[in-house]
C-alpha cells in the first residue's frame, strides 16, 4: 500500500475538469485507488465519488492506493495536484 | 469530522424532516454550542436539588412539572435553585406547552449563553420527534462506493468494481420503472438497531455517470416518478465479472448476507458477463426478497417437496 498526503492549492477546487483528470490517471492503472478527505473516502476511479468529496481549496487529502502499480499512481496524482491541473490540462486541451 | 458538527443553532432551528415547532426566546450567544449528545433531560430532580448525575451536557427539556415547580418557588428560593442550575455548562433548554419561563431564568440564561426555546407541543410529542432528530443526527453513518436503487419497493443497494455496469444497470431499472437514489456515493445510516437508511449525496443529487454519455441528471430526464431521496437498505446485490469455474449460487438454499454498519443485510452474487440481463435479475431478486420476507422461500418449498414425493414413492414401491 502507498499513501501519501497532500493539500490543494488551486483557487476553484477540485470541479468537473481536474475530477475527470484526476479519475483518468487513475484508470490507467489496475490497482485500487482511493482519495480520502476528513476520513470520508472515494473510489478515485468514479468522477461522481470524487466529485462528491467537495474538495476546495486547502483541502487535505490522501490519496491512497493498493496493488499494480501503487506508487506510479499516487506520485502522479499528487503532482497533478501540487501543480494545480496546469500540465494535464494543457496536454487534455492538446488533446 | 468538522462538516458532521450538530449544532444548537442549525439543528433546533431547521430540521428539515419534523418542524419542531420552537422559538427561541434568550440565549442568543450559545446557538453556536455544539450538541454532542443524542440524548435529552428531564431537569426536575436536579431542579428540586438533586444533582448526581446531571446531565447538563444533553438537551434539557422542561415539561409542564419543571415549569409548575420554578413557578411556586418565591424569589429567594428560585435564585438559589437557579445559581446552582446555571452554575453548570448546561447545553439548551425547552420549555413545552408554550409555558414561558419567567424573567430571572431568562436572565441567568442569557448570561450565561444557555439557549432559552419554547415549543407550543406537549412534552411527550415533543420529546418523540426531538429523540427520532437526534438519532438520525447521531446515527452511525458509512459513505459506501455503490449504486442505490427503489426496485418494487425493497432499497436494492449494488455493490461492484468501477466499470462492472452498476450505473447502467440501474439506468436500466429507471426505465422499466423503478426509482433512482444514489450513484457511486451512497450514504448508509443506522437509524435504529437493525434499520439501515441509504441516501445519496446532496451535492450529487439525482446525478450520475455513464460511460461515454457523462454526467447525467436522472431527475431531468427521466421526471420525478423515477428518482426518490432515501430508502431503507434490504438487499445488497454485488455484481462481479464472472469468473471462470467458481461455484455460483445455484439453489437459493443458503440465506447470504452483507454486513453493513454491524446489520447482516439479505444479499446475492450475481456474476456479470456480456449479453446477461443484469436489470432483470435484480428486479426478480427483489420480488422474491418480498416473498421471503412473507416467509416465503422457494427453494426451501421446493426442496421439501421434493423430498415429500421422494418418500411417497419409497413407500408406495
Amino acid at each position: 500500500m502507498t499513501e501519501r498526503e497532500v493539500v490543494v492549492t488551486s483557487d476553484a477546487g477540485v470541479h468537473a475538469r481536474p475530477a475527470m483528470m484526476i479519475v483518468r490517471e487513475a484508470m490507467k492503472y489496475p490497482c485500487e485507488v482511493k482519495l480520502i478527505k476528513e476520513d470520508v473516502e472515494a473510489d478515485c476511479k468514479s468522477i461522481m465519488s470524487v466529485l462528491g468529496l467537495a474538495i476546495v481549496s486547502g483541502s487535505r487529502l490522501v490519496i491512497r492506493a493498493n496493488g499494480e502499480g501503487e506508487e506510479k499512481v499516487v506520485d502522479s496524482i499528487v503532482s497533478m495536484i501540487e501543480n494545480n491541473f496546469t500540465i494535464n490540462e494543457k496536454s487534455a486541451e492538446k488533446n | 469530522m468538522n462538516e458532521n458538527k450538530i449544532l444548537v443553532k442549525n439543528f433546533l432551528e431547521d430540521t428539515g424532516v419534523i418542524d419542531l415547532q420552537i422559538r427561541l426566546v434568550a440565549g442568543e450567544s450559545g446557538i453556536e454550542k455544539e450538541i454532542r449528545v443524542g440524548d435529552i433531560n428531564r431537569p426536575g430532580l436536579t431542579l428540586a436539588g438533586f444533582y448526581d448525575f446531571f446531565a447538563y451536557d444533553r438537551i434539557q427539556v422542561f415539561g409542564l412539572g419543571e415549569s409548575a415547580y420554578l413557578r411556586q418557588l418565591s424569589n429567594g428560593q428560585k435564585r438559589h435553585v437557579l445559581e446552582k442550575f446555571f452554575s453548570y455548562d448546561v447545553l439548551c433548554c425547552i420549555f413545552t406547552h408554550n409555558e414561558e419561563p419567567d424573567r430571572m431564568f431568562l436572565e441567568f440564561a442569557d448570561a450565561k449563553g444557555v439557549p432559552v426555546f419554547i415549543t407550543r407541543k406537549d412534552t411527550t410529542r415533543f420529546t418523540s420527534s426531538l429523540v427520532y432528530l437526534l438519532n438520525e443526527a447521531f446515527a452511525p453513518t458509512v459513505t459506501l462506493h455503490g449504486t442505490f436503487t427503489d426496485v418494487y419497493g425493497i432499497g436494492v443497494l449494488l455493490i461492484g468494481k468501477s466499470g462492472v455496469g452498476k450505473s447502467e444497470c440501474a439506468l436500466e431499472l429507471v426505465e422499466r420503472g423503478h426509482r433512482f437514489i444514489a450513484d457511486d456515493v451512497v450514504i448508509v445510516k443506522r437509524i435504529d438497531e437493525s434499520i439501515l437508511m441509504g441516501g445519496g449525496s446532496p451535492m450529487l443529487k439525482y446525478h450520475m455517470e455513464i460511460r461515454g454519455l457523462g454526467i447525467i441528471n436522472v431527475k431531468d430526464i427521466f421526471g420525478i416518478r423515477s428518482v426518490r431521496d432515501r430508502k431503507r437498505v434490504e438487499l445488497v446485490v454485488l455484481l462481479e465479472e464472472w469468473v471462470q469455474n467458481k461455484e455460483y449460487d445455484r439453489l437459493g438454499l443458503e440465506e447470504t448476507t452483507y454486513p453493513l454498519l454491524d446489520i447482516q443485510v439479505p444479499s446475492i452474487m450475481v456474476p456479470v458477463r456480456p449479453g446477461r440481463n443484469i436489470p432483470i435479475i435484480v428486479e426478480t431478486a427483489a420480488l422474491n426478497q418480498r416473498l421471503k420476507k412473507l416467509g416465503i422461500y422457494t427453494a426451501r418449498d421446493l426442496d421439501r417437496d421434493i423430498q415429500d414425493s421422494l418418500m411417497k414413492e419409497k413407500a408406495n414401491g
